[in-house]
């Protein structure tokens, strides 16, 4: 065995803090060790010409680059070792750069934990065994999950790239949390004006099959084989009937029933359409309010339809899509009030949040556009908008910007002058937060034209006066305690992340931070990609964002997706779990708790049952191998002898 | 006695079995040894006494045809730990119950006599075993002479049966008693405990009898103990290596000990190994609220993939 290493110095990213060529001293001395060097830039093409050279002149025959995180170089390095004649699971890397030499200032330690860091990957290397991927077919069909903004975006793309596409959203309609908006800033256009017609493309596209008021049950598979489990939920009404007249809804005794769509603003019917634009435009009963449901009769709603399209038996319905990508734009969710005891808590009527308010300037809304307050229905002379409520808070566990929410108390502000030339907007603020395309115009705007006072600092409470909510707080620039009698107040409340996020994200085998957004696979050259392949993120739900931010990461997705499907083979990777079916004692544990159901039980000649992985199903996430009592079952490429070597490197030196 | 009645329950289902697997008296009235019963003349060769203290159990998996088995509650405790794990066919198994009241530890009473050849043994009727030496017969209370695990079983009376051998048994001993003396060992210093099991696994001399007598050891052959692939641990005889065989042998049976107490029993060094397992067994409880060989529904925990487990924060969101 002829090992090489080559100790990169990144610059002074690694040779700053470690002595480079004190590591290719001491590897030098190791078994196995034929070569070592150390190089300014081991990526760049001379860096890897000197691989390839080596390889021929020395005969190198496995190579261990240290140099910075796998994550960064791994395929660079096993394409240049691939072309010099190697196999490329010939390589180890050893991260002397992210987990040393940027970690620690005292260079003798650095490079003494280098020196054991590059042993290990040379004990390692020496265990490694060629390994090969085969190819297989991809379904050229991709799953969106979302249909707010960003989802319907990329369905758009990726539908006029020829993909056909399973677009799937939970509520009743597509449209999203932008449908609920009443204008958009900077522009102050009509939002359902513009979301509108991309509704209507959605759902007039032939290549987008749209399940609305449907969830994910169930993902299985991997990048390019996706069998997915799609939930119609039961409206109790048949939507191929229905024709969104109305009628049931203007006749439905039961008026007291939750308004999702208006965030409790109003109540509505027991069966209801969401709003007038809804896609698919089309009725459906929330048992949990509907008397033929609570109370055992009723039926007014059956007896008044027209073509006779409400089923009060009707239940959930699985549907299976076969898919080759995922789209993930599941949104965000939002504070509730109850989160702010110092604000009443939801207890006041007139303290309400930014979405709510967003309902109530609407033109269809509950209150068809007139700003009236919840609590008498009378126009509020004075608004006060608190930001951050919330956000930026690490007592209540957002410590993070919640991205939009100055841009919007700022078109809140001017449109509250706009509809009450007469009343008075104050925004409490931390900072104001207005670097988009211009923004920073639109919120001086709101101040200088429209005449919004900004008072820099936090609401320390807020109480009712008789028929007014005081609000008080600090104001940190002039450093005095400030009190404002308002008729309304309007809480900025913070973004967090959908409501079931962190099991989605569970189902598609795709990693979340602690506040549930979806983390992409590099936060800077990969922000639409997760660690899986064939699952991209859009909007939201990867972390608060505004309307063009959405758009711009729907389209990136749409376009990682066709350029994934521009191929009709996929390699598959071959570091995945294999039995050694002479040792496997039929235990059968790893079938039980691989999370990817990638192993299955079968009969030899002989009557003995053993284990086998389905190699297409397979993740390597390695569970079985960790299960398996008698090491039969072992992760390719992380066998525990692989992973042993490496140990032994260090502890018994 | 429940003689009678095992050996009745034996012809009755002998018929419909390839072999019954019971106890005989082994090479002196201390000992027993297992006995398959094929025809019904060989019925005549069983015993049943607080000898008995074999785990017959151990045999179920290999067996392929339909046997039947004699046990007591301890013993059940195995069959419904296979029966969770899928590894015996219910449907190929006739379970005999017997009732026990405790057994004998045979080490104990060879420690009381002075490890002096056994002439002969008999029981009397106020729970005493009389042991006849040539220095004469010595009276020992069975309470006083039981394994560890009779003093707080809470399984007289078989989990799992097809015929009871007499009438079913409460336990007389509070459930607490059982995890007593792994709570009293938790209260030693970590230095106090390291140098307990330095001493303890010093001992070893890696003869796996602990291994082989285990039921729940299920890879036999291909045990991480003796393979090169993996290479987890090797054959040199240094106190690392009998750890981390001692290590292996509790992870591995992580959730699924059954607390039969069987390798404590055949370990020739006298190195308390049960107790290893034991207090994994007090983590299981505590964490996923698991006994096991219990419930023949449940469901080993170390057997499933949760994304949340109730005690496990990781995911809390």
């Amino acid at each position: 065995m002829r090992v090489g290493v080559f100790i990169c110095h990144c610059g002074n990213n690694i040779a700053g803090t470690v002595d480079v060529a004190r590591v290719a001293a001491e590897m030098r001395k190791l078994p196995g060790v034929v070569y070592a060097t150390n190089y300014m830039y081991t990526c760049s093409e001379p860096g890897q010409e000197e691989i390839k050279q080596a390889i021929r002149k020395e005969g190198l025959d496995r190579i261990v680059v240290a140099a910075c995180s796998p994550r960064m170089h791994e395929n660079t390095f096993r394409k240049t070792i691939e072309k010099a004649g190697l196999n490329r699971y010939f390589l180890e890397m050893a991260n002397i750069r992210e987990h040393i030499s940027w970690i620690g200032e005292d260079k003798e330690l650095n490079t003494n934990k280098a020196i054991e860091a590059v042993k290990m990957a040379v004990a390692k290397v020496m265990n490694n065994k060629p390994l090969y991927s085969s190819s297989f077919k991809v379904n050229k069909r991709v799953l969106v999950i979302g249909g707010g903004v960003a989802g319907m975006q990329a369905a758009l793309d990726c539908a006029d790239g020829g993909l056909d596409v399973v677009l799937v959203e939970k509520s009743p309609s597509i449209g999203g949390m932008m449908s609920r908006l009443d204008k958009t800033f900077p522009t102050i256009d009509c939002s359902i004006c513009i979301l509108g017609p991309k509704m209507v493309d959605v759902v007039q596209h032939e290549k987008i099959k749209l399940y609305a008021y449907s969830e994910i049950d169930e993902i299985k598979g991997y990048v390019g084989n996706y069998q997915i489990k799609i939930r119609k939920k039961a409206t109790y009404v048949d939507w191929s009937k229905c024709t969104g007249c109305g009628a049931c809804m203007e006749k439905c005794p039961t008026r007291n029933a939750y308004d999702h769509f208006n965030f409790g603003v109003a109540t509505t019917r027991a069966i209801n359409i969401p709003f007038p634009q809804a896609i698919p435009k089309k009725a459906k009963i929330d048992p949990e309010f509907c008397r033929q449901f609570t109370k055992g009769k009723c039926g007014v709603c059956a007896k008044i339809c027209p073509t006779g399209a409400i089923n009060y038996e009707m239940k959930d319905e699985i549907v299976a899509e076969d898919v080759g990508a995922i789209i993930v734009a599941t949104g965000y969710g939002l504070f509730d009030l109850d989160k702010f005891p110092e604000y009443g808590a939801g207890r006041y009527p007139d303290v309400i949040t930014g979405i709510q308010y967003e309902r109530i300037l609407n033109a269809s809304g509950p209150t068809s556009g007139h700003i009236l307050r919840p609590s008498d229905q009378t126009e509020p002379k004075t608004v006060v908008f608190v930001s951050c409520a919330g956000s930026r808070d690490k007592s209540l566990g957002v410590p993070y910007c919640s991205n939009f929410c100055c841009m919007y108390i700022a078109k809140q502000a001017i449109l509250t002058k706009d509809h009450i030339p007469d009343s008075q907007s104050y925004v409490f603020y931390m900072d104001i937060r207005s670097n988009g395309k211009g923004y920073d115009e639109f919120t001086r705007r709101a101040q200088e034209e429209y005449g919004a006072k900004y008072i820099r600092g936090r609401v320390a409470k807020i109480y009712p006066k008789g028929k007014k909510m005081v609000v008080r707080g600090a104001d940190t620039l002039l450093g005095t305690q400030v009190e404002v009698e308002a008729d309304l107040v309007v809480l900025a409340t913070a973004v967090i992340s959908a409501p079931g996020a962190a099991g989605m994200a569970e189902k598609l085998h795709i990693s979340y931070d602690t506040f549930g957004f979806y983390v992409e696979s590099h936060p800077k050259l990969r922000p639409v990609e997760t660690n899986t392949s064939g699952v991209y993120l859009a909007g939201a739900c990867q972390g608060p964002k505004d309307i063009p931010a959405s758009v711009g990461q729907g389209s990136a997705a749409a376009s990682k997706v066709l350029s994934l499907f521009s191929k009709d083979m996929l390699e598959s990777d071959p570091a995945i779990a294999q039995v050694n079916i002479n040792a496997c004692v039929g235990c059968l544990k790893c079938v039980k708790t691989c999370p990817f159901q990638a192993i299955k039980e079968e009969v030899l000649r002989n009557g003995r049952k053993v284990a086998k992985v389905i190699e297409t199903v397979c993740a390597g996430c390695g569970v079985c191998t960790s299960t398996c009592p008698c090491g039969a079952i072992q992760l390719q490429h992380f066998t525990d002898n692989q992973l042993l070597a490496e140990v032994n490197a260090i502890c018994q030196s | 006695m429940s003689t009678e009645k095992v050996k009745e329950a034996i012809a009755k289902i002998l018929p419909d079995v390839e072999t019954v697997i019971c106890y005989q008296q082994g090479f002196d009235g201390l000992h027993t040894t297992p006995l398959f019963i094929k025809i019904p003349e060989e019925i005549n060769g069983l015993i049943w006494n607080p000898l008995c203290v074999q785990n017959l159990t151990s045999y179920l998996p290999s067996i392929k045809k339909k046997v039947g088995i004699v046990v007591k509650g301890c013993d059940s405790r195995t069959i419904v730990q296979y029966l969770q794990e899928g590894l015996i066919d219910r449907e190929k198994i006739v379970i005999i119950g017997v009732p026990c009241t405790g057994v004998v530890s045979v080490k104990k009473v060879l420690r009381e006599i002075g490890h002096q050849p056994v002439a002969g043994v008999a029981f009397d009727d106020n729970g005493n075993i009389v042991v006849k030496t040539s220095k004469g017969d010595r009276t020992l209370a069975i309470a006083d002479v039981c394994p560890d695990k009779c003093a707080t079983c809470q399984y007289p009376t078989p989990i799992v049966y097809d015929y009871l051998a007499g009438d079913p048994i409460k336990s007389d001993k509070p459930k607490e008693s059982v995890h007593e003396d792994i709570r009293q060992f938790d209260e030693k210093t970590l230095e106090e405990k390291k140098a307990y099991w330095e001493k303890e696994l010093e001992k070893c001399i890696r003869c796996y009898a602990c291994r082989n007598a285990c039921p729940m050891c299920i890879c036999q052959d291909s045990c991480i103990a003796e393979t090169r692939e993996p290479h987890w641990i090797s054959q040199k005889l240094s106190l690392t290596e009998k750890f981390m065989f001692h290590m292996i042998h509790a992870v591995h049976l992580a959730g699924r000990c059954v607390e039969c107490g069987e390798c404590e029993r055949v370990c020739p060094m006298d190195i308390p190994v049960a107790k290893l397992k034991k207090k994994i067994n007090t983590e299981m409880k505590e964490l996923f609220n698991y006994e096991p060989g219990v419930d023949p529904d449940g469901k080993p925990p170390m057997y499933t993939f949760n994304v949340d487990e109730v005690k496990i924060k990781e995911h809390k969101l």
